[in-house]
This record gives C-alpha cells, structure tokens and sequence, in this order.
C-alpha cells in the first residue's frame, strides 16, 4: 500500500513564523517556505462591511477598487502593469470583516511588490475621475451577482431576516442607491481610518529571507504614520422571538430555499463543532441531507450549508435548489425534521469520523500552496485575533466530540429562531 | 525572471490489458491525486442523445459488483477522500483526490467504478432526473445560457456545438440500456490512461494498478477520429431572456486546435488582448468606459479543433456599445500589432503564472493527463517560458489577424431581445431564440 515517505507532518508548521511590530502598529508575518521558488504577499487590512453606516454601504468594497488607481509613486494604471511586468498578478477582495490584497510572484519580484503595496497604503490618490468610474463597475459587478442571481437575490433577504440592528444585515456590495451617492470625501476619510498601519497586517510566505525582508518592509512602511481608532462596530442585535420569513417572486425555472440562523461569533469554540456539523449535514453524497432530499426524497436538485465565520455571531445557512415540480412545503418539513434529528440523537461516531476526515483534508488542500497558508495566517488573525490559530484547525476538528455536535445542533438551529427565505417563480409556464 | 518550472520525475507502464500508468512522486501535503482518463467523451454522444457520456460517468459510480452507489460514498468520504466523474468534449475523466495513506482503498473503488459498473435502473433513473432537474436551474444563469449558445452557434453542426451535460430532450429520452451500451463501447483500456501524483511511492503505485486494472478489457476495433470542424458561420443571435438587467456577451471566431504550432503565439496574443488586468480590452471596457466587471479572451483549444472567444457582460442598455468596443479594440490590434512594452508585459506576466497553475498535485495531475491526452510532450512544460518568450510581436500581430474575430465571426447576447436586438443590428441579421431552446 502506498505509503507518504514521512510521517505525515502537522498540517501547518508555524515554528518559523517570524512576527513583528512595527512602532506605528503594522504587523508583519513571515514565513520562509522553499518548495516553490514563489511568494504570496497579502495585506489584510481590519474593515468590512460591518464597520460601515446606512447611506454609504459598500464603501468597503467600491474602496478595494480604488485602491488599484494610482497612488503617489506608481500612477494611475500602473499597480497592475508593474506587477505583471515582474510576473506577477494581484486581486483583492471584501468580507462583511475584512479586505484582503494578494500578490503571488517569483521571489525575485518581492521589492516591487513591496514597493507597490506601500506605497498605495502611504499615499493613495483619489480622483473624481476614477470614482465615478469604479462606481460604475461596482454596478455591474451588483447586478452580477446579485440582480442577475438567484442565490446573490436570496441571500440578500436572508442577511436582512437574521440581522435587525449589525450592520451584517446589508451586503457586503452594499445597496445600489449607496453606490450612487458614495463621495469623494467619503473615501478619503474611509482611508485616512481603516487604511493605516496600525488596522493593518502583512503575510507573506515563501522563497524568502525573513531577515532581509522584514528590514525592506520596515524601511518601506516604517514611516507611515498612524491612524486614529477605529470606531467599536455596534453590537446590539435584538434577540429573535420566532421564525422570520421573506418570499422572493421571479421569473425562475425552479424553487429555491434558504435558511439561515445566526451562529457564534468565529471565536467561540463552537465554530469548529459547527463545522463538523456542516460536514455530517451536506457535505459528500453519504452526507444526511444530500442523502435525503437529493437522492431518496428527490426534492432537491442541491443542498449545501455555509458556516461563514465571522467575527462577530454570522449566519449558519442552509440552501436548496429544488426540483422544479418539487413542494417547498413538503422540503422544509424534511429539512426541518432532519435537523431536529441531529438536535435531539446527534451523530453517530462514524458520521463524526467521516466529518473530521473530510475536513482534515480541506484543511490540506488549503494549506498546499504559498497562497494558502499566507491567507490561512491572515484570516486566522483577523478573525480569531491570534495567526497561530491556522495552524490548529486539526487539533481543533478533532477535539469536537459527537456530543459537541448535538449541543450546537440543539443551540443554534433553534426552529424558534429560523429564517427562511422562498424563491416562488413566476410567470412559469 | 520567472522561476524555473519542472516536473517531478515520471515513471510510465502499459498494462497488459492496455492501460497506460502515469506516476509522479512529488513532496509536499500527504495527499493524492488520481486521474484515469477516458478519451471521447461527449463528442461521442449518439444523436439525440447529447448528455449521454456524461450521464453514464456520474451513474458508473452508483454502483458495481461488488457495492451499491451509497456504500462507494460513504466508503471515500469516510476515508476524507473525493471521487469525481466529469465528461468534456474531448474526454469522460475520474477524479480522485485522497489523503496519501488512503490511496490504496481508493483506487480499488475507483477501478471499479470504471471496469465494472453495474448501472442500478433506479440509480440511473434518477439521475437522468436530476440532470434534468439542474438544467432548469442552468436555465436561470444568464453566463451558463450563454456559454452554451455561443459554443452550439460556433460549432454549428459538429459534436462540439454540443453541451457535454446535454439537452433536456435527449436527457428525458435516455434509457440505462443507452448508458451501460456507452460504456461497453467506449471505456477501453487501450485508448484510457491513469494518472497518480502525490506524496506517494511510485513503484508501490504501479504495483497497485497492475493488481487493480491488468485484466481489464474493453470492446475493439479502432475509434472513429473526429473530423475538425468547419469555421463558425457568421451569425448574430439574441438569446431571449426577458427578465435580466444584464446582457451577457459572447464573441467567437475560428480558432485551433490543441497540438497546433500557433497555440503559444496564440496564448501570447489573447492575453495582451484579453488577459490579465492590463489587456487591452480591460483597459477599453473596465478601465476607460466603466462598462462592466470583467472581460477576457481566450483560445479555447480541443483535440479536434477549437474557436478564440471574448468574454463579458455589460447592463441591457449597453449591450452594442460593449460589442462594438470589443470588435474595435479586436480590430486595432490586428493592424497594430502589441507594442514592445505591452508584449514584454504580458510575457512575463504568463511566465509568471504559469509555476502558480503546477503547485498542487491535483494542478499536476491535471496537467499531465492534459499532455497526455493531447499526445503533447512533458517539455512543452519545462521549455513553457522559453516558448512564451519566441513570440515576436509580428507572430502576434500574425496569429491575431487569422484567427480574431474580424469578418467571420458570432456574436451571441444573451438579455431581452425587446431590448437588445435591434441595437445588435448593426453586427448583421439578428436571430432571436427563447432561452428555454438552449436545454
């Protein structure tokens, strides 16, 4: 049988790590990593959509493309062009809590790289000109993946049921009417707070010299000054007294269902429980739900759970794109009745074994490249406040215990505190 | 500049039964992955019964003499393994990817699962449904419609025009005599090859494939090979849609195909037109114009042939404008050719990708069933940059003026036609087809 030729190391080997802080609070993690003769450089910077207000929601993410529009040094259309001049290529995105930037290059493009991403954190220029235009292609970005979607119109309804007060309630592309009216001002005052230093850190891992990097990385960012601190994010988030349901009529081929509940905060150690309980619920063919409703009960066409952690309590969701004659009716009682199962008789210990497996090599398969494990650092940070707890996402799974699973089953999907969003078409023939 | 790009070392076998064995030792995370290829695929489909490689790939894995469908999954899943079955025009293929010290008991399902299905009626039954079931929901992606009616208007009447996951007529229509009558015909050992990359022992790899697969047989006599297709004929279609806000845009022209000597020129000339951020298109559509999101161009390369095609999508009202930004920018490029900055750019920015595209072992794997089934040479991957670098700008400009969409080309839009036909006009005839004509 074939064999690994070592004994399988731990998922992530964080000894050598090198972390810093700087004195105007930027923090750098470094992590030499030689198989490939590459780097993955990313800079998380501490904002989403949950620090925004009504009125200019989705200022983080029309934010992400700005930052691509020239700065001090490197000018308008100059990020991408410089970058893909040295072989690399960069992309960005913005979660209900951050905004991450990548850059993945052959090592030897490491002081450009460095080069381009201070200088846009130091001295980013903000033109009318470039606004509007971003603006503009924000909106089709919307109206792909939100208008034009049945999943992105969904989910939309979903977040506003479980959310009355967080901020987690509007999209993280924010409101059409928001993109309109976000000024200039705006942005510049989005920048001088969020895009300091000390609401920054930067991960980069590979063929590099992490002596020799941090000095170029002080020297570049070193003289950034500080930012002011960030406003605390609003937390009062009434609690829900009974099921919340909003209907969604289109003109589509097939119903849609979507449930959500809210969870934990990513920190809680029900998390990782949350994700084994995603894995024995939908993840797989022999999962219980794809089992039930895909294959014997053919009501769905696909069922998948999203466990999304978030830094403050996220969404525990639950989708299913029906058959097209199937009875929503009848879908949710088996949907409902099958979650009431795990809550009241949990898993059995070959379900948590199969779970743990299938999770042990996600957690592989996402730490098998630069890329990976310089954003399972950062994410790991931002969410859960430590960089080291990327390396503990095994130790984590296999600690969770049938009973765990059953706890949070009973905890969190409370039918009490359900919110359900139905896709009706319309105008079917 | 860029990194120095290799493979790992290979070992090659030919089973007696006529299976071609492809191992790669490689380090890294202790996980496995496996790829055992069929070539053919979908554009082996009978007439009217498009879908059909397809459906007899995912119904292979519900079941064999000795487990039901549900034992196979609960089997590889419990071993946190994965098991796939995919079908493209060129190819039906078996993906497996497993944790290293699992790969053995795998590749025991997955042989299986490839020599000796049993096609349960009822599994096959109710996967019929469920494909069709998911071509109503594919129905209600505005970029998936358009994928398809831009591959059925190039193609015209070659296999190729077809989806791989079929029409819902053939679908409906499809019996398991039709599925298990698929495999008796087309899986064979002689044409098919395995893959295995990963943290694994090769020779420990061959000796478990010689156990598994030596004795399998399958029917003989030669394939027919497919005839290249004919040069799309020019069309203008508007494929209705009446409901959306947002047009999705295809252009499409003749291309090539994979073994051809213009493939990297090709790859070269797409990119500076339409790749990356900083391609001509991104600058004129996204950069200058606002018009959209994303837009990209690329050689879409089978073993047969092949067709160059643009990529976007803009809101209803502007559906023309983006076209005609497209085709202008298409057509300027043609008679300047790329400028010696723009080419050294986008050369580099290739050579540097390219070692990001090999990290993983499934990437590799990927890519060496791709070499494989194209009959291409492992050097194509090591000698990639040097290749990339031979492209003069006058091989650009070359390249580009035969193959971009200048004359002879088809434009598909997929919005509604109320809307968006008359604009489109100006490209030629319109055709207008219900969205629901595309499943």
């Amino acid at each position: 049988m074939p064999r690994p030729k070592r004994a399988p190391a731990p998922a992530l080997d964080l000894a050598g790590v090198r972390a810093h802080l700087l004195p105007n609070g930027l923090r750098v993690r470094l992590l030499p990593e030689r198989s490939a003769a590459t780097i993955s450089y990313y800079t998380f910077f501490q904002v989403g959509s949950r620090n925004e207000r009504l009125g200019t929601t989705g200022i983080s993410h029309l934010f992400e493309h700005m930052m691509f529009n020239g700065a001090a040094k490197y000018g308008p259309k100059e990020f991408d062009r410089v970058l893909e001049s040295r072989g690399g290529h960069s992309n960005a995105y913005t979660s209900n809590d951050v905004t991450a930037y990548y850059e993945d290059f052959a090592a030897e493009a490491l002081e450009t790289v460095v080069d381009l991403e201070s200088d846009r954190m130091r001295s980013l220029r903000l033109t009318s000109d470039s606004l509007e235009q971003e603006r503009e292609v924000v909106k089709e970005e919307r109206r792909l993946r939100t208008e034009n979607s049945i999943f992105g119109l969904m989910e939309e309804q979903l977040e506003a049921l479980v959310f009355l007060a967080h901020p987690y309630r509007w999209p993280v592309i924010g409101w059409m009417e928001d993109i309109s009216r976000i000024t200039r001002e705006d942005c510049e005052g989005f920048f001088r707070t969020y895009y300091a230093p000390n609401n920054a850190a930067i991960y980069a891992v590979g063929d590099l010299d992490p002596d020799a990097t941090f000095l170029l990385l002080e020297r570049a960012y070193g003289d950034i000054p500080a930012g002011p601190r960030v406003a605390a994010v609003p937390q009062g988030e009434p609690p829900q007294r009974g099921e919340r349901r909003a209907s969604v009529r289109y003109p589509a081929q097939a119903p849609a269902l979507l449930a959500g509940w809210r969870g934990p905060p990513a920190r809680s150690p029900d998390s990782a429980a949350l994700d084994v309980l995603q894995a024995c619920l939908a993840v797989g063919e022999s999962s219980r739900l794809r089992r039930r409703l895909v294959q014997e009960l053919e009501l769905a066409v696909s069922i998948s759970i999203g466990w999304g952690w978030r830094i403050d309590p996220g969404v525990f969701l639950a989708f299913a794109e029906l058959a097209p004659r199937a009875s929503v009716d009848r879908t949710e009682k088996v949907l409902w009745a099958e979650l009431a199962r795990v809550a009241e008789r949990g898993v059995t210990a070959a379900e948590l074994r199969r779970a743990q497996a299938l999770l042990r090599s996600s957690v592989l398969h996402e730490l098998a490249t630069h890329h990976g494990v310089a954003h399972a650092l950062g994410q790991a940070e931002a969410l859960l406040g430590d960089w080291r707890e990327a390396g503990r996402a095994l130790e984590h799974y296999a600690a969770v215990g049938a009973g765990d699973v059953r706890r949070v089953a009973r905890e969190y999907l409370d039918p009490a505190r359900r919110c359900v969003v139905v896709l009706e078409p319309e105008g079917r023939p | 500049m860029s990194p120095r790009i290799s493979l790992p070392p290979i070992r090659r076998e030919r089973l007696e039964g006529g299976l071609s064995v492809i191992v790669a030792e490689r380090a890294g995370v202790p996980l496995a992955s496996a790829r055992l290829v069929l070539p053919g695929g979908a554009s082996l489909d009978p007439s009217r019964r498009s879908g059909l490689a397809h459906l007899a790939a995912n119904a292979a894995r519900r079941g064999t003499r000795r487990r039901t469908g549900a034992a196979i999954d609960l089997l590889i899943e419990s071993l946190g393994a994965e098991l796939g079955a995919g079908v493209d025009e060129d190819a039906s293929f078996f993906g497996l990817s497993a944790p290293a010290e699992a790969l053995a008991r795998c590749m025991d399902v997955l042989a299986e699962v490839v020599t000796a299905p049993t096609f349960p009626a009822r599994e096959v039954d109710r996967l019929r449904r469920r494909e069709v079931a998911a071509l109503a929901h594919d129905l209600d992606e505005p970029a998936v419609v358009a994928d398809r009616a831009v591959l059925a208007a190039a193609y015209g009447e070659h296999p190729y025009a077809r989806s791989p996951e079929g029409l819902v007529a053939d679908l409906t229509a499809a019996r398991r005599g039709d599925v298990a009558a698929f495999h008796a015909r087309h899986y064979r050992p002689q044409d098919a090859f395995l893959v295995v990359v990963g943290a694994v022992q090769a020779e420990e790899v061959l000796a478990l494939a010689r156990r598994r697969l030596r004795a399998w047989r399958g029917a003989e006599g030669p394939q027919a090979p497919l005839p290249a297709p004919p040069p799309p004929r020019p069309a203008v279609l508007v494929v209705d849609k009446p409901d959306v806000t947002q047009a999705q845009i295809r252009i499409a022209s003749a291309g090539f195909p994979r073994r051809s000597p213009d493939y990297f020129p090709g790859i070269v000339a797409s990119a500076v037109l339409g790749g990356g951020f900083t391609s001509r298109l991104m600058e004129a559509i996204r950069v200058n114009r606002g018009l959209s999101y994303g837009v990209r161009s690329r050689f879409a390369t089978s073993g047969a042939g092949g067709i160059f095609l643009v990529s976007t999508f803009t809101k209803v009202e502007t559906a023309a404008e983006i076209v005609q930004v497209a085709l202008d920018e298409t057509a300027r490029f043609c008679e300047e050719g790329p400028g010696a900055e723009e080419l050294e750019r986008t050369r580099s920015y290739l050579c540097g990708l390219y070692p990001l595209s090999l990290e993983t072992h499934d990437q590799v794997c990927e890519k060496l069933a791709d070499l494989e089934l194209y009959g291409l040479d492992a050097d194509e991957v090591s000698g990639f940059a040097e290749r990339i670098r031979a492209v003069t700008p006058e091989v650009c400009r070359e390249v580009a003026r035969r193959y971009f969409p200048l004359e002879r080309r088809v434009v598909v839009a997929v919005g509604p036609a109320r809307a968006i036909a008359k604009p489109l006009a100006r490209f030629g005839p319109v055709r207008v087809i219900p969205a629901r004509k595309m499943m």
